[in-house]
């Protein structure tokens, strides 16, 4: 075994990577990180450039990143990937190439996956069901225990009664943190909504699980309501990647950063051992390993593989590319809700996600907000308009600004795509700073999901009309949707090689040595958040790398 | 106390939960104190962009722990209640002496920094497992001897009140209504406890002593560890020869008057403007709790929402008035007596009943005394005031305001 330079190369140091190379680190492996990106600037040097960001967006804390000419802004969906030009829809969700990857400006929540969004073929077979809507090859029991273990590694706050059978999805062990306590607007809502039904479902509002500490955990501090986790939190309440980077290297992982990996190299015997890479100054590398894992996320991880021509037998990889379809809308609540406090979502409806309406379109989950109107440029759009058009100054201007802002509210949907081996990664012909093909994306929400978004805007009007809200903005374009930062499939796990990339412990079926770690698995997505799943699948792949590899698990389950 | 003694009364029993009461209490107020001295940012000088990213660390811990330690109190009033007692929400005011309760050291307001950052390990450290030499040696000031460090014993008396739920039979112990109980279903609170009977009443208890006070040998996450860690970090920063100063410069044991004093051996208020400002917070800090201590009483069977409604606005006087009074006061000076200081809120509990049974009078009262803190608040704002005071004030002008239309009880 020692003939290789490590026993396993990890290429990605986001939270997949990091947790894998972790778990395998702390089992006595040799294990080397590949990370494209830098852990520079620092936590303390991206807030200040926040602060002093004239635009606040979700990038302006990245911006003196050494990565920027080599990955897409998190604020254009047109700048890196290469895209068919307008009326077609856009691919809308980015990442950020950094140490510790997109969970840097992620907003924290991690809901399960429900036990029937595994089962959708079996479930919700019919004429409306879209045709690449199948099983997974695991079922919620499978995956059961590396949630609570993902959980407990990530630091997760919830609440163990509102969640613990929902939609027959039982919990076997409480969150490692009682919740992230909701806000005074989500009880506001809550108070007026819970128990009312809405075509056949009775809202409930349910605080939502976040990787986001309620109290001092795993040595870091608890959440203070700096109200800025999208784009980074600045004292390191909310989970990222880069808590597991350390820990991995506390074990003994090494972690090489600005190595942007070119190619894998496949042996006769179909086992992949070398890892080329390039550095930033574009000098080609190399390095060997027993097992490598590719934890590159759902489109800079087919990339690597069409680029290596590899683990493509079945023709499925960049294939079924996923996100949910997002859309806020926005109402004024007849009191004050004091919003703009706290995380930017604590509380969420959880009663749509599942149902025999899902054999016709698709499930989503609702968000209630506490960032107001800020999405429409709040408070700085009133300032505008109280100063420019009816003349107001001091305090005159800060209680009228006050009086408003204090009422808005903003209401969001996550709404489930279905996959659709059209909607694509594929290779551009056009190269990035590297000279290496940028990624080309096609992607054209189906139906079933524009059906989905429909019904998660009557439902939001409708908990509007039952808070007796005003001045609502409901969108007037139903093909209207926002990214919401998922990137999710391009390299399904399934039972059968020819119509999938990865088995079910995501070894890839082509190569017995090749492990994918990532959303890239996921073969259909629901409507929650995908890290925690995704975290739960990387721990639970590390147990069978480090039984391959025959090194001692030891798994921290009953700690 | 004898390690060794127990408890057999419910009589004694309610005696210790009084003390435990007294002492989550304080604990919080100096907590909090050292929390609102904390410089909000870097125009306020002797601090770098990095170093006030460090003071935000910080801050979330100083602010969630003092948030614990109000759990605590509250947990308590909830076992008080459970045994057919009342809740009790006085204290002595400050500096507390040393020996008043088992901790070897005063329970003080003080600024954050390395006395008090010291104080507060000591009110933590854990019973068992001693922190032996190296804790002494982090705790040793220049000019101080090691050996002076006496560890006291927090974990005692609770180890007392869990001895006197244990010993005392559970049918004749528990002789509160449930109804009376107050759950977070109630009250905007997050974690507490509804104590019905022996083991609802030994979980409040392991609540208490797991989240710091350390009965066992403590844990990562535990106030103990924190409290190490800010102190080990703040110590670094001086070692590297910044001059990092993360405090401002409040004085200590503020007192707001002499109606306020009640034997305390405080620092009065020098400045005219400020002992105003300070008596607000001390009124408004006393309603509340005199609002809290009734709602713990009260039996809610039949009026759920309406104690909601009550409780509500008891808890809103925290971060909306309480918060930024205490936190602006701290920008304002001391006065001529204190060369170079800002003043303080000196937690005066102001003496007054006890809200009245009669829920209808009880919230009479209440009303009445928002709009006179109001009309305080207003005569304030007719002085030049820094931000957070005048946040402060006009916040509890819009609570007295809606107080008769959003209060149903």
């Amino acid at each position: 075994m020692n003939a290789r330079d490590f026993d396993v190369v990890v290429i990605g140091a986001g939270v997949a990577g990091a947790m894998v190379a972790y778990r395998l680190a702390k089992s006595g492996a040799r294990v080397l990180m590949l990370e494209a990106g830098s852990r520079n600037p620092s936590r303390a040097q991206m807030v200040g450039a926040y602060a002093i960001a004239a635009a606040k967006t979700p990038h302006s804390p990245y911006v003196q990143a050494e990565t920027d000419a080599k990955v897409p802004s998190p604020d254009s969906p047109t700048d890196y990937y290469e895209q068919p030009p307008a009326p077609h829809l856009l691919y809308k969700s980015t990442y950020e190439r950094r140490t510790g990857g997109s969970t840097w400006h992620w907003l924290g929540h991690t809901p399960r996956l429900l036990r029937n969004d595994f089962l959708m073929r079996s479930q919700y077979d019919g004429p409306n069901l879209p045709a690449a809507m199948v099983d997974w090859p695991i079922g919620y029991d499978d995956l059961e225990p590396w949630y609570c273990e993902a959980e407990r590694e990530m630091g997760v706050a919830g609440s163990q009664a509102e969640w613990d059978g929902l939609f027959g999805s039982q919990r076997s062990k409480p969150f490692p943190m009682s919740m992230i306590w909701p806000s005074y607007s989500d009880l506001w809502i809550s108070d007026r909504i819970n128990g009312e039904v809405f075509e056949d479902a009775e809202y409930r509002v349910r605080s939502t699980p976040s990787a986001r500490n309620s109290e001092i955990y795993d040595g870091r501090p608890p959440c203070a309501g700096n109200s800025i986790c999208v784009p980074l939190c600045p004292i390191g309440a909310k989970y990222d990647g880069s808590v597991h980077v350390a820990k991995a290297k506390a074990e003994g992982a090494s972690l090489w950063e600005q190595c942007v990996v070119t190619k894998l190299d496949k042996d006769t015997d179909g086992s992949v051992h070398t890892v080329h890479f390039l550095t930033y100054a574009g000098v080609p590398q190399s390095v060997t390993a027993e097992v490598v894992v590719v934890a590159a996320h759902a489109i800079e991880t087919p990339r690597l593989l069409l680029m290596s021509e590899i683990a493509n037998s079945s023709g499925q990889v960049g294939r079924n590319l996923m996100d949910h379809l997002s859309k806020s809308t926005f109402g004024l609540a007849p009191e004050k809700l004091f919003p703009f406090r706290g995380p930017p979502s604590t509380s969420g409806i959880e009663s749509f996600r599942d149902g025999d309406f899902r054999k016709d379109r698709a499930g989503f989950r609702i968000s209630l907000n506490n960032d107001g109107w800020s999405r429409k440029n709040a408070p700085y759009a009133e300032i505008i308009d109280f100063v420019t058009n009816k003349q107001l100054i001091g305090a005159e201007l800060q209680s009228a600004v006050f009086e408003r802002v204090a009422r808005q509210i903003r209401l969001s949907c996550s709404v489930e795509v279905a996959p659709d081996p059209n909607n694509r990664v594929e290779l551009s012909t056009m190269k990035d700073a590297l000279g290496l093909p940028r990624p080309k994306i096609t992607f054209t929400p189906p139906d079933y999901s524009f059906k989905g978004l429909a019904q998660a805007t009557k439902t939001m009007a409708d908990m509007f009309r039952l808070v007796g809200a005003t001045d609502l903005d409901l969108g007037t374009d139903p093909t209207a949707y926002d990214g919401a930062g998922h990137i999710m499939g391009t390299c399904r796990m399934g039972g059968d090689p020819k119509l999938s990339v990865v088995d079910a412990q995501c070894r890839a079926h082509d190569h017995k040595n090749l492990f994918l770690a990532g959303a890239s698995v996921f073969p259909t997505v629901g409507s929650p958040n995908p890290t925690l799943t995704l975290a739960a699948l990387a721990l639970r792949t590390a147990e069978d790398i480090a039984i391959q590899l025959g090194v001692k698990t030891k798994p921290q389950r009953n700690a | 106390m004898s390690p060794a003694a127990t408890i057999r009364t419910r009589s004694d029993l309610l005696k210790l939960l009084c003390e435990a009461a007294e002492l989550e209490h304080g604990i919080a107020c100096s907590y909090l104190y050292a929390a609102f001295s904390l410089k909000r940012d870097i125009s306020e000088g002797g601090i770098t962009w990095d170093e006030q990213q460090k003071i935000r660390r910080w801050a979330a811990q100083l602010y969630f722990i003092a948030s614990q330690e109000m759990l605590h109190l509250a947990l308590v009033w909830n076992v008080t209640t459970a045994i057919g007692g009342t809740p009790y929400y006085l204290r002595p005011n400050f500096p507390q002496n040393t020996k008043y309760y088992p901790l070897n050291v005063p329970i003080e307001l003080e600024p954050f920094g390395l006395r008090s950052l010291r104080r507060f390990i000591l009110y933590e450290h854990p019973q068992q497992g001693p922190p032996g030499l190296d804790v002494k040696e982090l705790l040793r000031l220049p000019g101080d001897d090691a050996e002076d460090i006496e560890f006291g014993s927090v974990g005692e008396l609770y180890a007392l009140i869990e001895s006197g739920i244990r010993n005392i039979g559970e049918k004749e112990l528990f002789i509160g209504s449930p109804t009376q109980q107050m759950t977070s279903d109630l009250v905007h609170f997050p974690d507490l406890v509804a104590v019905k009977d022996r083991a609802s009443a030994l979980k409040a208890i392991e609540e208490i002593t797991e989240q710091g006070e350390g009965r066992v040998h403590h844990r990562e996450n535990s106030h103990f560890e924190a409290f190490v860690t800010i102190l080990n970090d703040l110590q670094a920063s001086g070692a590297q020869g910044s001059s990092f100063s993360p405090a401002r410069p409040a004085m200590t044991n503020p007192s707001a008057g002499l109606q306020r004093g009640y034997g305390a051996n405080a620092n009065p208020i020098d400045d005219p403007l400020s002992v105003q400002v300070a008596a607000l917070f001390d009124s408004a800090y006393s309603l509340m709790l005199r609002m809290l201590a009734w709602s713990f009483e009260f039996d809610a069977a039949g009026v759920e929402g309406q104690l909601k409604t009550f409780c509500s606005a008891a808890i809103d006087l925290m971060p909306r008035v309480v918060l930024p009074l205490g936190e602006g006061l701290m920008l304002m000076p001391a006065g001529n007596k204190y060369p170079g200081k800002t003043a303080g809120p000196g937690f005066g509990l102001t003496r007054h009943v006890m809200l009245p049974p009669h829920a209808k009078n009880a919230r009479r009262l209440c009303s009445e005394r928002f709009k006179e803190l109001a009309a305080l608040a207003a005569g304030l704002l007719q002085n030049p005031l820094p931000n957070p005071v005048r946040a402060g004030c006009l916040h509890l002008q819009e609570m007295a305001d809606t107080f008769d239309a959003r209060v149903k009880l």
